[in-house]
């Protein structure tokens, strides 16, 4: 059985985003900007890094810039265009998933084998309409280089001032957010250059595509970091980000925000399928708040060396070949090597170091949350992780014999527990689920054990929401509390 | 009196504090509580200790009661593993125990040892297998409060915590941070509050850097000594993109530990109690004590 499903929910579609990856868009026109998720493709090895950044920009091309700070001055062979399909490709492998089992009916032998229902996760990505105008050469910025690439016309720009590089990009026709400069100040003084990128209309009629294909860039820096605060500068809303990253050694992790799995293995009610899309959205929306908001979430980890069999248990989407691989930009594959780099690492090619580890990040930022940009590092951690939830489908047909009548009441109670692990996991009123629980999908079941039949049971159950800087408080109190009686009393 | 007697050494608060902090990972911050990993430290580190101080103890009063008297420690290094040191390994998380403990007896100078058991026991683990890492994100900021209230009760309760060497090297660090992050480049202040409220750096301030029987016995040899290992470990966190930076310059800097004991004379820390202790006629208690001139 088989069957696509939103997976970004309604919470998420509810929520103005405005979006930029990386770095920011600038707008001529102060135009409306749009929803969108970003999504990263980050592969690291020593201190080699390859970026690419998903566009999904819709609307006229003449419209489109953007901003990226990078720490150093590219090649023009560091900058090349890829497939947009990779994105696609890598979401569906790695999305949240949705897995069936079907129950047994305990008064036949009859069997049938566990399905699972793959999960296509469409973004909502819309990138913001941005403007771009002439060049002209101003004192205060240096262009370190320019390139045509692809469709893209590419600028490298170095700045000595803020206020020089601000004033460069509103002569030329970038409308600089206000809050920019903040950012911009700090980045020009830790040394980062600005990667500036718009449509070349020529080459783009030559591709005779709408779409404009990701950027990929490659440079050897030891920092290995995501720039989200210039993005931040012309959005007001919470922004998604989703981050693809590859390492020879193990997960990724962030180091300055805290890392934490999303909720997995949880057996929800069997009417979820039916909106998978909105139950994820919910259930990340509500770890998100739980969370404190400034967290990295891991959505899934997995050795994806292409020699490697068990690529993933089940497989959402087909686990990606050597090809999308090398398209993501892992180099180390199949001797390839870092060509265009002349320092490549002593240990580049050595034993069985063909490994590709697969880590699967989700963030939800905004500038209260994220004072910093995102640093990472890569871990020699090898442990395998999935976001995985279980539907299972009750037996059906006669169950009058006695396992039949066990097996009946265990299936309530299992029931029960699913429909309140749903309003745990989503943080969300049973009510709200009652138009599911009670639309066909059921009636094959027998009818005490039916969801709408139980929905009025478990709502007496309600969930106690326990806040974390509460029980923090109290916590800190006891301790002090506790401190200053002892000191009182002379026990210390 | 059990509860008196208890407080009298400091090293169960450390313990309080360190469980207390564990806790809060596992039930709060949701870390996935690898149990076996901290049986693994703990386990380890209490057969080292009860092996190595069979063969390798100095003999100046019962075996039994040289174990009672180190068992503390033995936690405390076993909650610095498991709270700082991650690894998929079990044998990894047991080398990193053993080496921990066996180092207090076997790197020694004097009859004090020479590395901090867990800090080596870290570095060892991370930078020679390359099978083990350090998390500096996994406390969060929101957890500073917490930290702070902790470290707070901790001083006040005991006193006998070396609070300069904390103050001096969180004020370094801290500092030099500052200069850079807000005087040189400008970032607004929620920046330089985030780098400074990782619950690893507190960690590390309050209950790491802190151990008496690790750091110089005189209080001006003490600032002395950290200012630099603070100078050093923002230069290669800031500059190098170093985690963990704090730990490794620690074991790097501590080899002069007996250097500058030598230089300024001072009384050598024994962790004991209160001086009205000393009526028992407890023979082991009596020795513990003594504190001995260097």
């Amino acid at each position: 059985m088989k069957q696509k499903l939103l997976i970004i929910g309604a919470a998420i579609i509810a929520t103005p985003f405005i979006m930029s990856f990386c770095g920011f868009y600038v707008s001529k026109a102060d135009g409306t900007l749009k929803n969108k998720t970003s999504q990263v493709i980050l592969v690291r090895d020593g201190n080699k890094n390859v970026i690419t950044m998903y566009n999904d920009f819709k609307g006229d091309t003449k419209d489109f810039a953007m901003v990226v700070p990078i720490p150093v001055v590219l090649k023009k062979e560091d900058i090349k265009v890829v497939d947009q399909s990779i994105f696609q490709k890598l979401n569906d492998y790695s999305a949240p998933r949705l897995v069936e089992y079907w129950d047994q009916n305990p008064c036949y032998g009859y069997r049938e084998d566990d399905k699972m229902a793959p999960m296509a996760n469409k973004s909502l990505s819309e990138v913001v309409v941005s403007g771009y105008g002439n060049v002209r050469k101003k004192d205060a910025v240096k262009i370190e280089a320019q390139y045509l690439v692809g469709e893209y016309d590419i600028l490298i720009l170095s700045a000595k001032e803020s206020s020089g590089l601000k004033d460069w990009l509103n002569e030329n026709g970038y409308k600089i957010p206000a809050d920019a400069e903040e950012v911009l100040d700090p980045y020009i003084k830790s040394n980062l250059k600005f990667f500036v990128v718009k449509v070349n209309e020529k080459e783009k009629k030559k591709l005779n595509s709408n779409f404009l294909r990701p950027i990929q860039i490659k440079f050897n820096s030891p920092k290995f970091m995501l720039p989200i605060r210039l993005g931040m500068a012309n959005a007001d809303g919470d922004q998604d980000l989703i981050v693809y990253a590859f390492s020879r050694k193990g997960h990724i992790e962030c180091t300055n925000y805290r890392n934490t799995n999303i909720a997995t293995d949880k057996n929800i009610p069997l009417f979820v399928q039916k909106n998978f899309g909105s139950f994820y959205g919910n259930l990340f929306t509500h770890q998100w708040n739980n969370e404190n908001k400034a967290v990295a979430f891991l959505e899934y980890a997995w050795n994806v060396t292409p020699i490697n069999q068990m690529k993933c248990d089940p497989c959402v989407g087909n686990p990606p070949t050597e090809q999308d691989l090398a398209q993501s930009g892992v180099w180390w594959l199949n001797g390839k090597d870092w060509t265009d780099y002349s320092d490549v690492d002593e240990d580049e090619m050595d034993n069985g170091s063909r490994n590709v580890h697969f880590t699967r990040l989700h963030f939800r930022y905004n500038r209260n949350s994220f004072a910093q940009d995102l640093m990472f590092q890569v871990t020699p951690n090898t442990e395998n992780f999935q976001a995985r939830y279980i539907i299972t489908h009750p037996a059906t047909g006669d169950l009058s014999c006695d396992a039949g009548k066990k097996y009946l009441q265990d299936l309530k109670a299992r029931r029960k527990k699913e429909l309140l692990q749903l309003t745990a996991l989503t943080g969300t009123n049973i009510n709200n689920w009652q138009d599911d629980a009670t639309a066909k999908n059921d009636e094959d079941t027998v009818t005490e054990a039916q969801y709408a039949t139980l929905l009025p049971e478990v709502k007496n159950e309600s969930d106690n929401e326990k806040t974390l800087p509460g029980s923090m408080i109290l916590l800190s109190a006891v301790i002090l509390g506790s401190a200053g009686f002892m000191r009182w009393k002379g026990f210390v | 009196m059990f509860l008196q007697q208890l407080f009298k050494d400091a090293r169960y608060f450390q313990i309080l504090f360190q469980s207390i902090f564990l806790g809060y990972g596992i039930l709060f911050l949701h870390w996935q509580a690898a149990w076996w990993l901290y049986s693994t430290y703990f386990i380890t580190s209490i057969t080292t200790q009860l092996v190595f101080e069979y063969f390798l103890g100095k003999k100046t009063f019962a075996y039994n009661k040289r174990i009672a008297f180190s068992f503390p420690s033995v936690i405390i290094s076993s909650f610095g593993l498991s709270l700082l040191l991650k690894t998929n390994h079990v044998e990894i998380a047991a080398l990193a125990a053993f080496i921990s403990i066996a180092s207090k007896f076997i790197i020694k100078i004097k009859g004090k040892h020479i590395f901090n058991p867990s800090a080596l026991g870290i570095v060892t683990a991370i930078f020679l297998t390359d099978t083990a890492w350090f998390s500096p994100g996994q406390w969060g900021s929101g957890t500073a409060i917490l930290f702070g209230v902790c470290c707070l009760g901790f001083i006040v309760v005991t006193r006998v915590q070396k609070l300069d060497i904390s103050l001096a090297f969180l004020g370094t660090f801290a500092g030099l941070l500052f200069i850079r992050q807000i005087i040189y480049l400008g970032w607004p202040i929620d920046f330089f509050v985030q780098s400074i409220s990782t619950g690893s750096l507190l960690l590390f301030s309050f209950f790491m850097i802190t151990d008496p029987k690790t750091i110089p016995d005189n209080k001006w040899a003490r600032i002395v000594w950290c200012i630099p290992i603070a100078v050093v470990a923002f230069y290669l966190t800031t500059f190098k993109f170093i985690n963990g930076a704090p730990i490794v310059v620690l074991i790097l800097a501590q080899p002069l530990v007996p250097l500058l004991d030598w230089l300024f004379k001072a009384r050598r820390f024994q962790w004991t109690t209160s001086p009205k202790y000393n009526t028992t006629k407890n023979d082991f208690l009596l020795i513990v004590h003594t504190k001995s001139i260097m």
